[in-house]
């Protein structure tokens, strides 16, 4: 057998790098990983066709004010779900099957664990994300074009930026997602607080004067972050992506302040 | 090298640790006796860092847990049977796991190898029977080559051929010189496997032994007689303050007195007897009487902890 005692060099210890590399293999290694990924791809591609699709052949009085962009980046609210549920699981499952302690045994230091599993999370949907942003717009675009709607080019004005920080807002949405699957450790309740802070309370708040739901993620990304005809309504972009970044830094600061010192 | 010291664990009123301490050397497999509910987990999830103590501590190689620069190569463990996701293969969680304390991915191999699931190491965890999740345990305790070694019950599950394999993968582990210790509620277990034990009820250390000493302690003080005259017998040794119960067969048996006792007594009453056998107690023996007072709960008297792996049911069995 190996002798690994041998090549072990008495002051090294285990560091970010080795937690990264683990959490990578671990959430590649998982099928349901895979699935969520491709359904995000796949079923936000189908929502863009559909919700394109649907505004093609009308008189050019009616597209006064018509936002190309935001039209095909209508199928993000399918990645939203699933993208949330993806960085859950990671956590989740954790708790569910008992892998947690073979994981903490590996990895004691559990903020430096929370962090490489959010490093792995958002890094996998930021990639996904951004590839997803783009294939929409593509697909969108060609789809209105054909059916004589107006287009828009990643050339004009605040195309580019909104697709990226799309795609980004969707990472920091599996990372809120991951805070509160650590928090809750149970798949059902992460998922659940999940919905409800994504699509249920936005729908709530919506009925009250002045219309809080537009500080809510959902209705940030899709009315602020993936339009380029600004709505005067809604947030700016910058305070957008600032409320985002505090969602999911709380839930983040939560889950790392609660998985120390609780009992795994 | 694990010292426990003053350990405890209190869940909001319920005591599962109390004022533990204890020292597992290397070089030989100690054993961790307890009932069920004793505490034996509670403890090795505390040497493991799962659990934070609510004071004391327990140290590994002279440090806490977290502090272990490479744990998985200081402290390989087996803390319970499903300690893996159902939806990953026995190869990928291996892997992940020899990723996070940068392990050479060909040790993997070997371990799959050693624990005898090369075949299916690449099914999905979720399919293996409670046997071959508990070979998966084993190997990821093993993954990292550690000089410290906690198996939670690691015999669970395993049909004979791998009872025994455990029990010589433990001895053998012990005599390369590492620290083994390894916890069980079957006493013939651990009489089989472990040279030490530390013996627990209900948190509180109760033996911290050799299995030697530790049935000497209560061996040859119980003595089987056969007589004609068993309930006069019975009369004369309870006046003389002998604790005496007689047997389905009709035999005496007198707890507390040796063998040469009892005869002189017989001989002095004139007593005739058919048979005279002092009776060695088992480990078993020694052990309920030790945990007599330390059982959570029981049954008919006798602590059912027990009753699934032998001593109040054994009738059943011939």
């Amino acid at each position: 057998m190996t002798n690994i005692a041998a090549m072990e060099s008495p002051r090294s210890r285990y560091t970010m790098r080795h937690v990264v590399r683990a959490e990578l293999t671990k959430l590649t290694s998982l099928r349901s990983t895979i699935w969520m990924l491709l359904v995000t791809v796949a079923g936000s591609v189908v929502v863009t066709i559909l919700s394109t699709n649907s505004v093609t052949h009308h008189d050019p009085a009616w597209y006064q004010g018509f936002d190309p962009t935001n039209q095909a980046m209508g199928g993000l609210v399918l990645a939203v779900l699933t993208v949330g549920i993806l960085g859950a699981l990671a956590a989740t499952g954790e708790y569910g099957s008992g892998t947690i302690r073979a994981s903490l045994a590996a990895t004691p230091r559990r903020r430096l664990f929370l962090a490489g599993k959010a490093v792995v999370v958002g890094g996998i949907v930021l990639v996904v994300g951004e590839v997803l942003t783009f294939v929409c717009f593509g697909v969108g675009q060609a789809i209105l074009g054909s059916g004589g709607a107006p287009t828009a080019s990643l050339g004009q004005p605040g195309v580019l930026q909104a697709l990226l920080l799309s795609g980004a807002f969707l990472a920091l949405l599996a990372l809120m997602g991951l805070g509160l699957g650590m928090l809750m450790r149970h798949t059902a309740g992460a998922i659940s607080a999940y919905v409800a802070v994504t699509f249920l309370i936005p729908v709530l708040l919506n009925r009250l004067p002045s219309n809080p739901a537009r500080f809510t993620p959902v209705p940030i990304l899709a009315n602020s972050i993936a339009a380029v005809v600004r709505n005067p309504g809604q947030v700016s972009i910058g305070l957008g992506m600032l409320l985002m970044l505090l969602y999911c830094g709380t839930a983040l600061a939560l889950a790392a302040f609660s998985i120390v010192g609780r009992d795994a | 090298m694990i010292v426990a010291r003053a350990l405890t664990k209190h869940y909001r009123k319920t005591v599962a640790v109390h004022d533990l301490s204890f020292e597992v050397p290397p070089g030989v497999v100690t054993g961790f006796l307890g009932p069920n509910g004793s505490g034996k987990s509670t403890t090795m999830r505390m040497i493991m860092g799962l659990d934070s103590p609510t004071s004391g501590s327990a140290l590994v190689n002279g440090r806490t847990y977290a502090e272990l620069g490479w744990p998985l190569r200081e402290v390989g463990a087996l803390l319970d049977a499903k300690a893996f996701h159902p939806g990953r293969s026995a190869f990928d969680h291996l892997r992940y796991l020899a990723r996070a304390n940068d392990i050479p991915l060909r040790r993997v191999d070997e371990v799959l190898e050693a624990v005898g699931l090369t075949s299916v190491a690449r099914q999905r965890a979720g399919k293996y029977s409670l046997g071959m999740g508990q070979r998966l345990g084993i190997a990821s305790a093993l993954l990292g080559d550690p000089g410290v070694l906690i198996f939670d019950e690691p015999v669970n599950g395993l049909d004979p051929e791998g009872i025994r394999w455990v029990r010589g993968l433990l001895q053998g582990l012990a005599a390369e010189g590492r620290t083994v210790f390894v916890s069980s509620h079957l006493i013939t277990e651990m009489s089989m496997t472990a040279q030490r034990l530390v013996v627990i009820g209900r948190g509180k250390l109760i033996a911290e032994t050799t299995v030697d000493e530790f049935t000497a302690q209560s061996a040859g003080k119980v003595v089987r007689v056969v007589t004609p005259n068993a309930s006069s017998f019975v009369s004369a040794l309870r006046e003389i303050g002998a604790k005496v119960t007689v047997d389905q067969d009709g035999a005496v048996v007198v707890d507390g007195l040796s063998s040469a006792d009892v005869g002189r007594f017989a001989a002095h009453r004139s007593f005739t007897l058919f048979e005279l056998t002092p009776i060695r107690a088992s480990l078993e023996d020694a052990f309920m009487e030790l945990t007599r007072d330390a059982v959570e709960f029981r049954a008919d008297g006798r602590p059912i902890a027990l009753a699934a792996s032998s001593g109040p049911y054994r009738e059943e069995k011939s």
